[in-house]
């Protein structure tokens, strides 16, 4: 049929756009991080890993890197119980105010994020927890944490409220049937949260610029402000750092999710 | 058992006459996290209504709306505002054009295989972040960038293709295409596949169908989409600041610049304060207007 020929070619056509465009800044990075020159041309000059070595050799961009991680893992701690218990009580009970509840817990998408992190500044510097690392952990755990009440409602509202009844009917303590009923049921929600949580703290730019000082600076920090001067191939090699992280997170979330939980329509 | 220990505790701490109370309890530590939030947000209201004494930099005491009054009274951050909003309309426009044939094809297809590669595709940029993004957008389009090298080696160029308004909404289509085609993917994947065949067996062109039958019926996620899109640009600092490198800037960099440049903190805090509240009244009209969408976090869902 020829209308299904120039569905597929038209579709298909702006599929290739996107996956050029998605895919182009990615692929550009991985071939200038292994260039031999001191310079980035294309030509590459050959096929060298010593900016790698550079960038392993360097103190402060380890530290960086090392700042991040803690700031991750930080938001991640406090985002998965925080998100857990709020999306079990969304889903699970009727709640007085439910609407009201909702609008307040969607704020962090809804305010701008220069808005969000400018009052944190304000108000952190006023409370004298302004440069330490873990008041930037939970900053980013603030701004993203409609993502975990989110992935977790999607598992809980597909758990069969019937099923915890039935555990309770037959005797099972609360905090019982919580471990063996509810949480292995809303673990996939869980887990994509947390992944979510962990990484977008890993990338998070804007507030890590606003809340970090010269000797606390993440890794976006860093590389954003080594892109101010010259652009060298050793900030590919810190870069290809980001792309190792996000296969390992889609490959987690592959593995233990699936990847088309994304796709299922709610 | 380590379980009937805590069950002990649970027991003596929450007994069985305060569950009405639990999903409060539960609900608390959110709401904490959030208010954190709301806190800033006061603090930087309250900031905003002194005025900063240009002579000995310090906060007046009294309460003025001056700032905002200065906003309004100066054309540069009209002429911000304008480029901000325009910007995102664009943005808006061609990531939804771009997403939609995206989110369409990896739910409707055949093969498992392609769904995956697409899916993939489509997290990787998500999950490498917005600098590295950019980065790597400096690194093809700059002045000795890879474009201009193909271009030189042809004869022509070099053009300049960074540091200009198209650039930085280019760069902020592609980073929001990933949010665009996760918020459109669940309502299309709602739409039963054999309406459109329905509508394609009884003689409807395909663009047809897509305008009558599928578009309409994808309405929530493309709401949800536009919303989105369109606010995530209006407010991004990174794009405006790498790839329009101090020339085309948006409102965040506006606020910015008023803090850290000028040091007029309470300045400042009003733009910020005005765009959060453009944002949300944003927000408020579209979602009333035409719906939750796909955004909403429980309700539709029973």
């Amino acid at each position: 049929m020829n209308g299904a020929r120039s569905k597929a070619v038209v579709l298909w056509t702006v599929v290739a756009v996107n996956l050029i465009l998605l895919a182009a800044p990615t692929l550009i990075i991985l071939g200038a991080s292994v260039t031999t020159g001191n310079i980035i041309t294309f030509p590459p000059d050959g096929f060298s890993l010593k900016w790698y070595g550079k960038v392993f050799g360097s103190a402060v961009l380890r530290d960086a890197f090392v700042r991040s991680l803690w700031v991750s893992l930080v938001c991640t701690v406090i985002a998965v119980p925080a998100g857990t218990l709020a999306a079990l009580a969304l889903a699970r009970s009727r709640i007085r105010f439910a609407k009201l509840l909702q609008l307040y817990l969607l704020l962090p998408f809804t305010v701008p994020l220069i808005g969000a992190g400018m009052g944190m500044l304000m108000l952190f510097g006023e409370l004298g927890i302004l440069g330490e690392l873990w008041a930037v952990g939970l900053a980013c755990c603030v701004i993203n944490l409609p993502f975990m009440i989110w992935a977790v409602l999607a598992s809980a509202n597909a758990l069969d409220a019937d099923l915890e009844n039935a555990a309770a009917n037959c005797g099972a303590a609360p905090l019982h049937a919580f471990c063996t009923v509810t949480l292995p049921a809303v673990a996939p929600g869980i887990i994509t949260g947390a992944l979510l949580m962990f990484v977008l703290a890993f990338n998070e730019f804007l507030v890590s610029l606003l809340l970090t000082d010269a000797n606390t600076v993440t890794l976006p920090v860093s590389i954003y402000n080594s892109i101010r001067n010259v652009i060298t191939p050793d900030l590919a090699a810190v870069s290809v750092v980001y792309i190792l992280v996000a296969t390992a997170a889609i490959a987690l979330l592959d593995r233990w999710v699936g990847l088309e939980i994304f796709l299922k329509s709610k | 058992m380590l379980l009937d220990t805590l069950e002990a505790v649970r027991a003596l701490l929450w007994p069985r006459t305060m569950r009405r109370y639990s999903s409060a309890v539960l609900l608390l530590p959110a709401i904490a996290l959030v208010l954190v939030l709301v806190a800033g947000l006061a603090w930087m209201g309250e900031a905003s209504l002194h005025l900063l004494d240009t002579e000995t930099f310090d906060t007046g005491e009294d309460y003025t709306a001056a700032n905002y009054r200065e906003i309004g009274a100066q054309s540069t951050y009209w002429i911000v505002l304008g480029r901000s909003v325009l910007g995102a309309a664009i943005v808006t426009l061609v990531t939804l054009i771009l997403a939609f044939p995206y989110a369409y094809v990896m739910v409707r297809t055949a093969s498992a295989w392609t769904r995956k590669v697409l899916l993939v595709s489509l997290f990787l940029p998500f999950f490498i972040g917005q600098v590295v993004r950019a980065y790597g957008w400096l690194i093809i389009l700059g002045r000795e960038g890879l474009l201009n090298t193909v271009f030189g080696a042809v004869g022509l160029g070099p053009y300049k293709m960074i540091y200009n308004y198209p650039s930085v909404l280019f760069g902020l289509v592609q980073y929001l295409l990933p949010f665009a085609v996760l918020l459109i993917a669940p309502a299309v994947t709602a739409i039963d596949e054999e309406i459109e065949l329905a509508s394609e067996s009884l003689g409807a062109h395909w663009l047809r169908t897509f305008r009558h039958v599928t578009l309409p019926m994808a309405r929530p996620g493309l709401v949800a989409a536009a919303l989105v899109v369109f606010t995530l640009a209006l407010t991004d600092y990174a794009m405006p600041v790498i790839l329009g490198g101090g020339t085309n800037d948006f409102i965040a960099n506006a606020v910015y610049d008023a803090f850290f440049r000028i040091s007029d903190s309470g300045l400042g805090s009003a733009v910020a304060i005005v765009l959060v509240l453009i944002a949300t009244a944003l927000a408020a009209v579209i979602l009333t207007v035409l719906g939750a969408g796909t955004l909403g976090f429980s309700d539709e869902r029973r």
